[in-house]
């Protein structure tokens, strides 16, 4: 693992830092400093009170854009931040964890194992301050510029009103970056930040694609492995299968919600769910299930 | 003059003969003392008993008495040796014979009256077993020692009565056992009374057929503890073997009622988290059985499973494993049975609303995940069927409500009964009696899989990243579905349905 310090006179300073209004003067890195990862960034960024909905869509999201060689900017705060870091490195992508902290320290701690990951997969951890210094209330302002400063364009997963995300979108706007946001439903507190960034002019994202024409306008092949293969899943089901897969396209259930949609008892009800599991078509968080390929 | 008198005191579950010498002497002051290891209930007796004698037709005799309780090296505890000492004394003072192969038994009042006295069950096994014709006891005690066939079980009001009776004025008859259970009984909660729950009901209906273990996950209010309590009601009545266990450990406990009978409900026991450890384990420097004796063959009901201290979490491990457990103190070292079925409930989180559909729930990851790793892998794979408990609507309790076609308990527990006498015939050769019990050999031997089951199972176990113990107990549930369903072969259906039910915590 490579360790090290670039001043801002350094060549390989990121240029895109660099143009931002106070750029820090020094940034400490740990993992590969190369100059491709800056190449394509994407900020992600989203609540710490993430909903199953929200780590759903981050991780759909991201995958499909970290497979495609965008880098994923993001903080390494719980919730939205490290689905968003997990997500590209499961995919195969890159991603730069910037940290509220000194260098040295991994912050939240019990994060360890995904710490390590990201720098496994060739991906970058950053700070601007050296040694151990804990975070504090306002070094996290001062790490979303970075995170916003990095990145061509702001995807924002989940944010409530005030929050350290709407923070990050503000720095994004202020460097004249674009945003995108991710619709949720009103009734969420975590809806509350996207929405108002979307009647402020940003751009609504509903699938990996949206992301993906702005950083490669000219790219041609946009399908998904997931679509190619969605026709094939969804053959040789039955009746109560289908009935389920439609039910679940509409909205997520719980186990007696789906009973009484295909009017079974709990054991059958519990016998088709547990193989369609095993086929891959749906899957459990929390209590409730969804369709695999959303 | 010297009088011999016989008891019995009890270690654990097993009792001993005790010998009450009384010895009247005219030599010296008048005195009276007690020896044999004694404790401070026993020391205590000479009051009750100098006063009970005193406030009945006759005198406490002026002489110097001494009392010992042999073998007197056998720690003495309890308040039944009242009745022994007294007749003891009576019988040099006026002048009659004890009669023999009898045992005597009771706690005296002041009065001369006597009271209700807690161990009278083991008194009377006791008594049968060696030899003994009759034994006399309070009559409120009676009902209890009467269920015992073979011995002549006397019903004592008081000192005046007993005098009576054995200076040959009046004749006593022997009490017959009156069975106190009412027949076709409603159990207290109904599983028809819950509304919604579909699964935890399923769930609960497996446990309860194949004696394992459950454990239950949900928000607040979600109906984890009516569930529970619903337990016992679909389980198959008590034997008259598991009944007298029952009913012994509970005498031994003074957790009978006066005039109680045998037990014929399954216990159900509820213990609060503020429980130390040996209030749930059972010991103390006289060992005493705890909440996971009492609950012998019934259900131990552990509500906010996480707030329980570690220590008497990781002290259930042998009685889970091995239905029984040993407590050894310098003095003594007693066993105490414990084959109960543990159902445990706890918060997903420490609010209580993580996966809520409407409330917010304010835990961190880390919070979150520091809760639940209070209950240790060890003790989690002790427990075969996990199940989360959806939160309630109450809109849609309303329609239910309409709807009502709900299953009474009656009806699950024809098929819990069914399903377990499958298992009595599989295990007849063996010392175990339902799928529960199983070890890995049995499994083996036992569960006969498809292959398409097989298949079905490897999918899983490479898809959930199951553990071989897992693996283990997921057949050992599939064959109690397979039991419910009278199915001679675990088949693929079975093994999909017992997926529902495994641990989903990452300990």
């Amino acid at each position: 693992m490579t360790k090290g310090k670039i001043k801002i006179k350094d060549d390989r300073y990121p240029q895109r830092l660099k143009s931002i209004k106070n750029p820090p003067e020094e940034l400490y890195h740990k993992g590969n400093f190369d100059q491709d990862i800056f190449n394509k960034c994407l900020a992600v960024v989203g609540s710490r009170k993430m909903t199953k909905y929200g780590k759903k869509i981050c991780t759909k999201l991201v995958s499909e854009v970290a497979s495609r060689g965008i880098t994923i900017v993001s903080g390494f705060m719980y919730g939205i931040d490290a689905t968003a870091h997990k997500a590209a490195v499961e995919a195969g992508g890159r991603t730069i964890a910037v940290m509220p902290c000194g260098i040295e320290k991994i912050h939240p701690s019990y994060q360890v194992d995904l710490y390590k990951k990201i720098i496994k997969k060739n991906g970058l951890i950053l700070s601007e301050m050296s040694g151990k210094k804990s975070p504090a209330k306002w070094t996290y302002p001062k790490r979303n510029r970075i995170v916003a400063g990095l990145s061509q364009a702001t995807l924002v997963v989940q944010a409530a009103e005030e929050s350290g995300s709407l923070i990050t979108a503000g720095f994004a706007k202020e460097f004249k970056r674009k945003i995108f946001s991710v619709p949720g439903p009103l009734n969420s507190k975590v809806s509350i930040g996207t929405a108002k960034l979307i009647k402020d002019g940003a751009d609504i994202v509903t699938s990996g694609k949206d992301i993906l024409k702005f950083f490669q306008p000219k790219q041609s092949n946009m399908t998904f492995k997931q679509e190619d293969g969605k026709a094939a899943q969804y053959e040789n089901l039955s009746e109560k299968e289908k009935i389920v897969v439609e039910s679940l396209q509409v909205e997520a259930l719980e186990v007696d919600d789906i009973a009484q949609k295909i009017d079974s008892p709990a054991n059958k009800t519990g016998t088709i769910l547990s193989k369609m599991q095993l086929k891959g078509i749906i899957e459990k968080e929390g209590n409730k299930y969804y369709l695999s390929d959303f | 003059m010297f009088k011999k008198v016989n008891s019995a005191a009890y270690s654990g579950l097993k009792s001993i003969g005790i010998d009450v010498e009384v010895n009247t002497s005219k030599k010296g002051l008048p005195d009276f003392n007690i020896v044999g290891l004694t404790s401070k209930a026993v020391d205590e007796s000479e009051e009750r008993v100098k006063n009970a004698i005193m406030n009945s037709k006759t005198d406490f005799p002026q002489r110097r008495i001494t009392v010992n309780l042999a073998p007197a090296d056998v720690p003495k505890e309890g308040s039944f040796y009242d009745l022994p000492i007294a007749i003891g004394i009576l019988a040099s003072s006026l002048q009659f014979e004890v009669p023999e192969k009898s045992l005597f038994f009771g706690e005296l009042s002041l009065d001369g009256s006597l009271r209700h006295t807690k161990g009278a069950l083991p008194l009377a096994l006791f008594a049968q077993s060696e030899g003994y014709k009759n034994i006399f006891l309070p009559t409120e005690s009676a009902n209890e020692a009467a269920v015992i066939k073979g011995i002549n079980v006397y019903p004592i009001k008081d000192l005046d009565q007993i005098i009576s009776f054995l200076t040959g004025k009046i004749k006593l008859e022997p009490a017959k056992y009156k069975s106190k259970d009412k027949k076709g009984e409603d159990p207290e909660f109904d599983m028809s009374e819950i509304l919604g729950q579909e699964q935890t009901k399923r769930a609960a209906e497996i446990a309860a057929a194949g004696g394992h273990n459950l454990f239950m996950i949900g928000s607040p209010g979600s109906g984890k503890t009516m569930i529970a309590r619903s337990i016992p009601g679909i389980l198959p009545g008590l034997s008259n073997k598991e009944s007298l266990d029952v009913t012994k450990i509970y005498s031994i406990s003074g957790n009978t009622a006066p005039g109680s009978g045998l037990i014929r409900k399954r216990p159900f026991r509820a213990p609060h988290h503020s429980i130390s450890k040996v209030g749930l384990i059972g010991g103390g420097s006289r060992p005493k059985p705890g909440e996971v004796t009492l609950a012998h063959r019934g259900v131990l009901f552990l509500d906010e499973f996480n707030e329980f201290p570690r220590s008497a979490l990781e002290a259930m491990r042998q009685p889970l494993e091995d239905g029984q457990l040993t407590i050894s103190r310098s003095k003594e070292r007693v066993k105490y049975p414990s084959e109960f079925m543990l159902v445990a409930s706890s918060n997903p989180c420490p609010c209580g609303y993580l996966n809520h559909p409407e409330k917010e729930c304010d835990c961190t990851p880390r919070q979150t995940k520091r809760y639940q790793k209070k209950i240790s892998g060890p003790i989690l794979d002790r427990i075969d069927l996990h199940v989360e408990v959806p939160s309630v609507d109450v809109e849609k309790l309303k329609k239910e409500r309409r709807a009502n076609d709900n299953e009474k308990s009656k009806e699950i527990r024809k098929r819990v009964i069914k399903a377990r006498e499958r298992q009595a015939e599989r295990f007849k050769k063996e010392e175990i009696r339902t799928n529960a019990e199983m070890k890995n050999r049995h499994v083996k031997k036992y569960c006969e899989l498809s292959e398409k089951t097989e298949e079905i199972l490897s999918q899983a176990a490479a898809k959930f990243n199951i553990s071989a113990r897992g693996y283990f107990k997921m057949i050992k549930v599939a064959q109690t579905i397979a039991d419910l369903d009278f199915s001679e072969e675990i088949k693929s259906d079975h093994i999909a349905e017992a997926l529902q039910y495994r641990t989903k915590m990452n300990n």
